[in-house]
């Protein structure tokens, strides 16, 4: 029939273009897709590798989450397993900032977090999404308790230097005025025939009785000011018991203003995959992950190993590295095969002998700027005056937004939240700063969410991943053409190497990206290992 | 890791028209001279951008790698070496007129050919350096990596 043709995929298209998805969440999405940020994590459960041929051995170079997790199933295969880690400690990026922390980073200068007990910010990773199999897979196996992270809080704050005066809105009342009204509008449209081609009467009716729902207009398919709109958007004055309980309803934002604010451009963040509930976190800090790898690996992992030259030939690999503590020395490790899972940003510049290919693909990609400062008050302001548990503000500031704390509720004395988490040019502009001026200006802009500020500050930390030694870079920036061109090259084993991390995945900076890519890695390395004759 | 909300409409217009094929970009405007950054001074610029890994001091900084000194650094000895690895990258240090970018969600630093000119000039006479032939922005034009490669 022929409507049925008309009423295909084509109306759907037209449908979303009509509700508002423009040119630019259409280009989001595909710039996610691209960047991997939209793919479900591959990982089927951990690897059976079966039984490593007699003797073999690997050396394994970072002890981030990529290289903990190949060290660890190829020693349960029956490997002999050596790694080798630039820094002190094990995990990589994955780390937490809390009291007693001391880092140091390049240029020479040293924070020591001044955080009370119990309190910290994960200045790498922060959240694990459930359809991360492989990273809260290993989670479970080692017992790393996990909790709720939150991602979406509907009190939470929605800011622009160029709308409302300045003055930051609330989630809630952003997400019903924009959605109310485009509710209306679709109403409109459909009420005045715009939509007969593409929709028969009945669905026109099921699309008005479902606008109605969900853009919480009235009889009249109006989005006005009224005790049902104000159940979205939030009241004048809540509900209560008693003579003194009516509530109050609030005046929704025109259309264009919530147009003109650009608010409307961070609601659909919870909305994407990754960011979806559940969200989940480990309790006391993300370090918790690497802390458990680590134990499972004691007596495994060489510290403080800067690696320096890696070459393989016909019968196995030599890394040579400097002992960091012993400046100039030099070791070499030894094995038949090797994972390495050095950032590229380091790789880039340590001398290994692999072909073209590869060799093109590491020199190929960039590292990500990113900053994270975390900021101790003397109070939980956020909970006890403004009621947000948990969540993240958004605002257009450099600081790009303010997390809360998905824990510790209503815990007396001081309270730490993330300050600021920026990205590309205004975290090139941060990492430029001396440590404590970005924590000066990440109060300086958050004061414009929170006027607390002022009087509740105590004191802060910051982590520029530009600076940071054993990354130089935040993670891998996969450009569609460059992973055209090299990605393929990136993963594929040479000779006696293969590389594993999140830049060899499609969930770049993820930890799951660096899970997979481990597994995925092992895996070929096995096959190849076992199908060598032995001498 | 995260991603995060494009900045506005605004941002995402440029992002997009950077992204283009190059036959759409170069329909679009040209950006101004000051570029993303509100600035042109040689001197701003390497404190707001190169500073971050060269450091203050222009000496670099070594960690698993070298973010490289410009201090006794022979290969600033040419302003069209520094302007190649600028405009178009190396490794880890990025490319600051990338012909790609990864869409709306991580606006990088984006230097116009006059701010990549006045950034090589502020460090070829700084950190000890004193090379008496500065580099033009026209000069610097001609040293894009897709500038005189017709499709």
């Amino acid at each position: 029939m022929e409507q049925g043709a008309v009423r295909g995929p084509m109306t759907r298209r037209q449908l979303l273009r009509v509700i508002g998805l423009s040119a630019g969440s259409a280009a989001m999405y595909q710039a996610m897709a691209s960047l991997g940020l939209a793919a479900e994590s591959p990982f089927t459960g951990t690897p059976q590798l079966g039984e490593a041929p007699p003797g073999a051995t690997v050396l394994v170079l970072g002890a981030g989450i990529a290289g903990m997790v190949a060290a660890y199933e190829l020693r349960k295969a029956g490997y002999r397993v050596q790694v080798l880690e630039y820094a002190a400690r094990a995990g990589g990026r994955n780390l937490t900032f809390r009291g007693g922390t001391q880092y140091t980073e390049l240029g020479g200068e040293t924070q020591h977090c001044r955080f009370d007990p119990g309190l910290y910010i994960n200045p790498g990773p922060w959240r694990l999404p459930h359809h991360h199999h492989g990273i809260l897979g290993y989670c479970r196996q080692f017992g790393v308790p996990l909790e709720n992270f939150v991602q979406v809080n509907h009190q939470a704050l929605l800011h622009s230097t160029d709308a409302f005066d300045g003055k930051p809105q609330r989630y809630r009342a952003v997400k019903a005025d924009y959605q109310g009204h485009v509710a209306e509008l679709l109403a409109k449209a459909t009420q005045g025939g715009k939509l007969d081609a593409p929709l028969v009467r009945e669905d026109q009716e099921r699309l008005l009785e479902s606008l109605r729902w969900w853009g919480a207009l009235d009889q009249d398919f109006k989005y006005a000011k009224n005790l049902v709109s104000s159940e979205r958007r939030g009241f004048d004055r809540d509900a209560g018991g008693g003579l003194s309980g009516h509530p109050v309803p609030s005046t929704p934002v025109g259309l264009q203003q919530m147009l003109g604010s650009e608010l409307w451009s961070s609601l659909p963040i919870g909305d994407l995959y990754e960011m979806q509930g559940t969200l989940l976190q480990p309790v006391g800090g993300m370090d918790r992950i690497a802390d458990a790898f680590a134990n499972e690996l004691t007596g495994l992992i060489r510290f403080n190993a800067k690696v320096v030259d890696i070459h393989q030939d016909a019968s196995g690999v030599r890394a040579t590295y400097e002992d960091t503590t012993a400046p100039g020395s030099r070791h070499t490790a030894s094995a038949d095969w090797c994972v390495c899972t050095l950032p590229l940003s380091i790789l880039g510049q340590v001398p290994m002998n692999v072909g073209r290919p590869m060799a093109d693909a590491i020199s190929a990609l960039p590292y990500a700027a990113a900053v994270k400062v975390g900021l101790q008050f003397k109070r939980r302001f956020w909970e006890e005056d403004d009621h947000i548990y948990g969540g993240i503000s958004y605002t257009n500031l450099p600081i790009g937004n303010i997390g809360y704390p998905s824990t510790g509720y209503h815990a007396p004395g001081k309270g730490v939240l993330l300050g600021g988490y920026l990205w590309g040019k205004d975290a090139a502009r941060f990492t430029s700063l001396p440590p404590a001026d970005r924590v000066r200006e990440a109060v300086r802009q958050g004061r414009q969410l929170h006027p607390q500020y002022d009087a509740e500050f105590d004191s802060g930390v910051s982590l520029a991943w530009h600076r940071a030694p054993g990354a130089m870079g935040c993670f891998a920036l996969w450009t569609e053409q460059a992973r055209e061109a090299h990605y393929d090259n990136l993963c594929a084993m040479d000779g006696r190497i293969v590389l594993a991390g999140e830049h060899a995945s499609f969930l770049p900076a993820w930890q799951e990206g660096a899970v997979t890519s481990a597994l995925d890695a092992i895996g070929r390395l096995h096959r190849k290992a076992l199908s060598e004759p032995r001498a | 890791m995260s991603t995060r909300p494009l900045r506005g409409a605004r941002t995402a217009a440029l992002l997009m028209a950077l992204a283009m094929p190059l036959a759409l970009a170069d329909a679009a405007p040209e950006p101004p001279p000051e570029g993303n950054l509100g600035t042109t001074r040689g001197d701003e610029i390497y404190a707001q951008v190169c500073q971050g890994c060269h450091m203050p001091d222009g000496r670099g900084a070594t960690g698993g790698a070298t973010y490289p000194s410009f201090a006794g650094n022979a290969n600033i000895a040419s302003a069209r070496y520094m302007a190649v690895v600028i405009l178009g990258g190396r490794r880890n240090m990025p490319a600051f007129a990338p012909e790609h970018v990864i869409g709306p969600y991580f606006e990088p630093v984006f230097l116009t050919d006059l701010q990549v000119a006045n950034v090589i000039n502020h460090i070829r006479t700084n950190f000890g350096n004193d090379y008496r032939d500065p580099i033009t922005a026209a000069e610097v034009k001609a040293l894009h990596p897709t500038k005189g490669t017709p499709e």
